[in-house]
């Protein structure tokens, strides 16, 4: 008898337990789907924004954004082709860095290169994204690859001056961008053949 | 009632006394405004959880209490990190995943066990709010200190004079720890001298 | 493989996740007074973030990214994180007695760590593939227990110092972070090769 009693009392508190469980779980999950729907046209927006404005940092004359697959083609109010942008990631010193990359319709030289995101140490690393430092990344030739120097002043046409104190956030910004910029070579330039130009 | 509000401003300053959420406070302080922003985004998950907890504290088995605080806990924190997202775009993008880690800032935790399950929804929001803007409010000071010295600047304003040397140690992770670390020694000498005055009354 | 090494040096030493990214720093001021409970609690906490950081993967990679529902994944990760705790508590201690009177007192403390929700979140925004996710949280874990272990350590002589009496438990155990942190940083060049 006691022991059906305790048995009765368990199974109640199961269920309860369960249900309660499950009414808050569900209306977790109905409200985050509420705000999910709310929020996620305005955060693709705030995305899609923030690339328009990197894109204009680097071709100021842009006007038509074109996006194409895994790349923007960027072109002037006239409608000629002023180059290529494309965003390119990858580990920096604390965590991930992610890029903007310009480079021009012959697939020659850079343009231009924004820091769309970075958790580098502020003061330090973080430096990869003030003009001084990004300035160097405007018409570098990229027929090989990009390099950098430590504590002078770049003597080729291909090096940039990696940053006092930051060498592994410099590093990690010059590795990004060429491993991606090797990429886009082969898949723009196998595009345009497609297209027979 | 305004007992409940006002002890966590100063008597059990969650940050000061408590010692509690203390990885939002140090890891995003490098500069005052993410102070406030993640203070606020804190002060609406600890009220919201602390109402609905206290809403709904007679149906909650004892058992499963601290899974079901934690569901409701991890859901205002999505929410919260969601309106982030939408509205204050580059804020959250600063701030991070520092955002979702509210879910396991034992304030919150801590105020939903210690009180919202036990007091009913209006005191549980004057506790939480308290608890709330005494948080936002060291992570201000915080932020402050170390942006000014860090940076020069407070809110992004210039306030010290062009030459200044910013001390970079400030905006660093070894900044963070020695200025809280003054800051509640301060803290605690500033209490002793009040409560050494009221003995004297 | 070299990847991996990485990882595993990052995540213990140059990027110390209590020294800089701040994250489990409760137990970090709490528990670290001795060095005996140091050893006990950063055993723990290696073990269930190396567990936490894979089953968070593959139910991230194969139940929230498949069916869309990415909008839950803090409320599913620190369902799994606590359940996952509760569950090596049980199995601890029906296993091994002795082993859970060391380390049983810790368990709960884990599930509040931010230490295990932080790997788990940093682990997705990295996109980390699984091994590189395994050795990450392995070296997490590596990296929380030397930190509570050094503090403790010093904690243990402080006992004796002479400390202005405002800044006596909380404040000299943050200031002392702050010079550990600093020492850290002088790891940074290590895997610059």
């Amino acid at each position: 008898m006691e022991n059906d009693k305790i048995k009765k009392m368990f199974a109640g508190s199961v269920v309860r337990m369960i249900a309660a469980l499950t009414i808050v779980g569900v209306m977790s999950g109905a409200s985050l789907v509420f705000v999910y729907n709310y929020a996620m046209p305005r955060i693709k927006n705030n995305i899609k924004e923030e690339t328009q404005k990197a894109i204009k940092n680097i071709f100021p004359e842009a006007e038509q954004i074109k996006k194409e697959e895994g790349y923007y083609s960027v072109n002037n109010s006239k409608g000629d082709l002023l180059g290529y942008a494309f965003t390119a990631e990858g580990n920096g010193y604390q965590g991930t860095i992610k890029l903007l990359a310009g480079i021009s319709p012959d697939l020659l030289e850079t343009i231009g290169m924004e820091v769309l995101e970075s958790q580098e140490t502020p003061g330090l690393g973080a430096e990869i994204a003030t003009p001084k430092f990004k300035k160097q990344f405007n018409g570098l030739p990229i027929d090989g690859n990009i390099e950098y120097v430590k504590n002078k002043k770049p003597e080729k046409p291909n090096e940039i001056e990696a940053i006092a104190g930051a060498t592994i956030s410099s590093r990690a910004v010059v590795n990004i961008l060429n491993k991606k910029i090797d990429k886009m070579k082969t898949i723009i330039s196998s595009v345009d053949e497609g297209q027979g130009k | 009632m305004i007992k409940d509000f006002v002890k966590g401003l100063w008597r059990e300053n969650p940050v000061f006394v408590q010692v509690l959420g203390m990885c939002p406070t140090l890891a995003v302080t490098t500069k005052a405004v993410f102070g406030l922003s993640m203070g606020l985004a804190t002060t609406f998950v600890v009220v919201a959880s602390g109402v609905v907890i206290s809403a709904i504290r007679k149906f909650v088995p004892e058992q499963v209490r601290i899974p079901m605080f934690t569901v409701v806990i991890a859901t205002f924190v999505t929410v919260a990190d969601y309106v982030l997202k939408a509205n204050f775009y580059q804020i959250s993008k600063a701030l991070g995943p520092y955002i979702p880690l509210i879910v396991v800032n034992c304030v919150i935790l801590g105020r939903a066990e210690a009180f919202a399950s036990k007091n009913n929804v209006s005191r549980s929001f004057l506790d939480a709010l308290g608890m709330g803007i005494g948080f936002t409010c060291a992570l201000i000071i915080l932020g402050g200190v170390r942006e000014i010295l860090g940076a020069g600047t407070i809110f992004g304003y210039r306030i010290l004079w062009e030459g200044f040397t910013n001390w970079i140690i400030m905006i660093l992770p070894a900044g963070a720890f020695i200025t809280l670390g003054l800051l509640v020694g301060a803290f605690n000498m500033i209490d002793k001298k009040v409560k050494g005055q009221r003995c004297g009354n | 493989m070299r990847e991996l090494i990485v990882i595993l040096i990052a995540a213990s030493i140059t990027n110390n996740f209590v020294l800089t990214y701040f994250l489990g720093i409760c137990p970090f001021i709490g528990v670290s007074n001795k060095i005996d409970s140091a050893i006990g609690l950063g055993i723990a906490t290696t073990f269930v973030m190396t567990m936490a950081a894979t089953v968070t993967w593959l139910i991230y990679y194969y139940i929230l990214i498949p069916f869309n529902l990415v909008f839950l994944q803090y409320v599913a990760f620190i369902i799994v994180i606590a359940s996952f705790v509760q569950f090596v508590e049980m199995f601890i201690r029906k296993v091994s007695p002795p082993l859970y009177k060391t380390l049983g007192i810790f368990l709960p403390l884990i599930t509040t760590n931010c230490a295990i929700l932080g790997l788990t979140l940093f682990m997705v925004l990295r996109n980390y593939t699984f091994p590189q996710a395994v050795v990450f949280g392995l070296g997490a874990g590596i990296g929380f227990t030397l930190a509570l272990v050094i503090m403790a350590g010093i904690r243990e002589e402080l006992e004796f110092a002479d400390i202005p009496e405002p800044l006596k438990g909380t404040g000299i155990t943050l200031i002392v972070a702050g010079m550990l942190a600093l020492a850290f940083m002088g790891f940074g060049g290590i895997i610059s090769g």
